[in-house]
């Protein structure tokens, strides 16, 4: 067994470090201010300069394969560039990304809608939670009536990431009630001009998901991805494909929060001593480290299993719900030793105070995680003591 | 240009230093090593040239095994390949500028590029040395460095207290880097994934025929006193001032 990084890895690792420190992590009391003044915390401007530096050093479609211009990096390392990016609240991502799916599009839908995608001139939305359906995706209601060479699609979508700002929707609905979620459901590339509408949901964070209203909305045949009837097969690909990535970006946040309460505890004095003396705040700091330590090897077990090409859900579906709890505690924990301070909005805590939240719930909740975990157990697809 | 760039890895500037026991040595557990910040401006300086003019880049460090690590970081900054020269001595300056020399001297190289000083034991004495033993001229803490290929001569800009000086001098030579030289550049992601399949040549002292005769012995190593708690005079500020005069003089012993 062997935990150290390879040298390759250290190397991204360290330049993505770099990166965000130099680039990103000084538009934080900018992103802080917009945001508190109700405008987005970078602007699309903003983002598309950050987006171009790094381009320039290469770090664009990460994941991406080579013959789309990507560098197409192991999970392991996209992990641990996530990691940095988590350092930062700044809503920083690489361009150059498109959703796994939009790769089984035809050559002409590939065409209009992933290599727009990739190269950041379309925006895509995944739209398949709704008011009454999320990983119960089976429950979907939203209906495709076929007429002549189109599609009429009617339904609402919610909780959908992008839903305001994509030009463009892959969207499920139900094709043929009789067949259920295996047959029956089909997903559609939907062009915001085709005629759906969206609606921000406004969040205890600082992004806005959006609903989307299909009302007799005709999508030409032509735009069915994958094929009539695939839909939930697609759909099962997107959800949970890189489950890993959302503990990952907590292992950032959560290693830069306790960074700060560890400088906060060793220079606010209280009765005479630094409040590091006191035990009630070490044992605060030792517990905030242990769970990130396990949250980390967690992780990256996760996303080295995938590189190793072994089925990693229930280890993903493991560091999630491990993760994102970690988050949870770490920045309670650490706003609490910063005390009235850390309510405040002149520090960034309660701004990730809030965020965090969001990885409890978003990519399958704790309870569809424990739940995915319990079965492969009681099931025996998992065996203890066999890894 | 064929341009031989020296590095050094040093604990980051970061790192808490720590006396290890014999107080010879610092502790090297934990600690993260990284290229000294001044050789990492004599990496971009070299590839900047190799920009403009052509050439190659080739860096060159001696060290235990952990140096390739740095090594690799500057293949993946853009140098074409690397000398590792592998040893677990504590050297001196001199014996590693002259393993420096054996390695340049082997290859004929336009110009030598190396840091203006490495930021642990602050020497700043290699670049100097590998200079002499080679017999080139050099040009130490250089802000501004123009080649001119045509006549193979050099224009550095090196910084004294209050002023610049400017030399002109012909190469090969050596040049040593100071901060302002340029803005070195982040590793590119393509490079990285390159780094890997570069050359490092691996070297040892005695392939180069250097015997470690070392001059330089570290007696002893000790952490600085403790700082003692500030003193913070309050009241009156006519009395305040007088008393704090009264202890500059009386217990500073400043005045």
């Amino acid at each position: 067994m062997d935990f150290s990084l390879g040298a390759e890895e250290k190397l991204i690792r360290d330049t993505v470090r770099d990166f965000v420190e130099r680039e990103v992590m000084p538009l934080e009391s900018e992103v802080l201010r917009n945001e508190r003044e109700g405008r987005p915390g970078v602007s699309p401007h903003t983002l598309k300069v950050l987006q171009r530096k790094a381009k320039d050093i290469g770090f664009w479609g990460i994941n991406t394969p080579e013959e789309y211009g990507g560098a197409n990096l192991g999970s392991l390392a996209t992990a641990l560039a996530f990691v940095e990016l988590g350092r930062t609240f700044v809503p920083f991502q690489f361009g150059g990304y498109a959703d796994n799916i939009l790769y089984s599009a035809t050559p002409e839908q590939k065409e209009r809608y992933l290599i727009p995608t990739i190269e950041g001139s379309r925006r895509s939305c995944f739209a398949l939670t709704e008011p009454g359906a999320g990983s119960d995706a089976g429950n979907i209601r939203m209906t495709a009536v076929k007429d002549g060479k189109s599609w009429v699609l009617n339904g609402e979508k919610i909780f959908i990431t992008n839903g305001n700002e994509a030009d463009f929707a892959m969207v499920f609905a139900v094709t043929d009630p009789s067949k259920g979620a295996h047959g029956g459901v089909t997903c559609f590339l939907a062009d915001r001009d085709m005629g759906w509408r969206s609606q921000p949901i406004r969040t205890m964070g600082e992004w806005d998901p959006g609903a989307l209203v299909f009302e007799d909305v005709r999508v030409p045949e032509e735009n069915i991805l994958g094929q009539e009837g695939h839909g939930f097969d697609l759909a099962m690909r997107w959800i949970g494909a890189a489950r890993w990535a959302i503990p990952a970006r907590a292992i950032g946040a959560a290693e830069r929060l306790l960074g700060m309460a560890i400088e906060h505890a060793k220079s606010r004095v209280t009765f005479g001593e630094p409040i590091a003396n006191r035990q009630a705040i070490q044992w605060m700091i030792a517990d905030c480290a242990v769970e990130i330590d396990a949250a980390k090897w967690m992780t990256f077990k996760a996303a080295w299993m995938a590189d190793q090409g072994l089925d990693n859900r229930h280890q993903s579906s493991m560091a999630k719900l491990y993760g994102a709890n970690m988050a949870n505690q770490v920045v309670d924990r650490v706003l609490q030793i910063h005390g009235g301070m850390g309510y405040t909005k002149d520090l960034p805590i309660e701004r990730w105070y809030r965020e965090v939240r969001l990885f409890r719930i978003f990519d399958g909740t704790d309870e569809i995680q424990r739940y995915i975990i319990a079965r492969n157990l009681i099931k025996g697809n998992v065996r203890l003591g066999e890894d | 240009m064929k341009i031989l760039v020296m590095v050094k890895q040093v604990p980051d500037t970061a790192t808490r230093i720590r006396v290890a026991e014999g107080n010879a040595s610092i502790v090297t557990d934990g600690i993260k090593w990284v290229i000294n910040p001044y050789d990492e401006f004599a990496i971009e300086e070299a590839l900047r040239i190799k920009e403009r003019l052509g050439g190659e880049v080739v860096v060159v460090s001696a060290g235990p095994q952990r140096v390739e690590e740095a090594i690799r970081q500057t293949l993946a900054m853009g140098a074409d390949r690397g000398v590792h020269i592998k040893t677990d001595e504590a050297l001196d300056s001199h014996v590693v500028a002259q393993a420096l020399a054996a390695v340049a001297r082997a290859e004929n190289f336009d110009l030598i590029l190396t840091g203006k000083q490495a930021v642990d034991d602050d020497a700043a004495q290699v670049g100097p040395l590998v200079a002499v033993f080679l017999d080139v001229p050099q040009v130490t803490v250089v802000l501004k460095l123009e080649v001119d290929a045509e006549h193979q001569r050099l224009v550095a800009e090196r910084e004294l207290e209050g002023s610049i000086e400017v030399v002109e001098l012909p190469y090969p030579a050596v040049i040593t880097a100071q901060r302002g030289l340029n803005e070195p550049r982040y590793p590119t992601l393509p490079n990285i994934m390159k780094a890997k399949k570069k050359e490092v040549r691996v070297e040892s002292l005695q392939a180069l025929g250097i015997v470690p005769n070392v001059k330089v012995r570290t007696v002893s190593l000790s952490e600085p006193p403790e700082r003692p708690a500030a003193k913070i005079l309050t009241g009156d500020p006519v009395a305040a001032a007088h008393q704090l005069v009264e202890l500059l003089h009386a217990e500073a012993k400043v005045i």
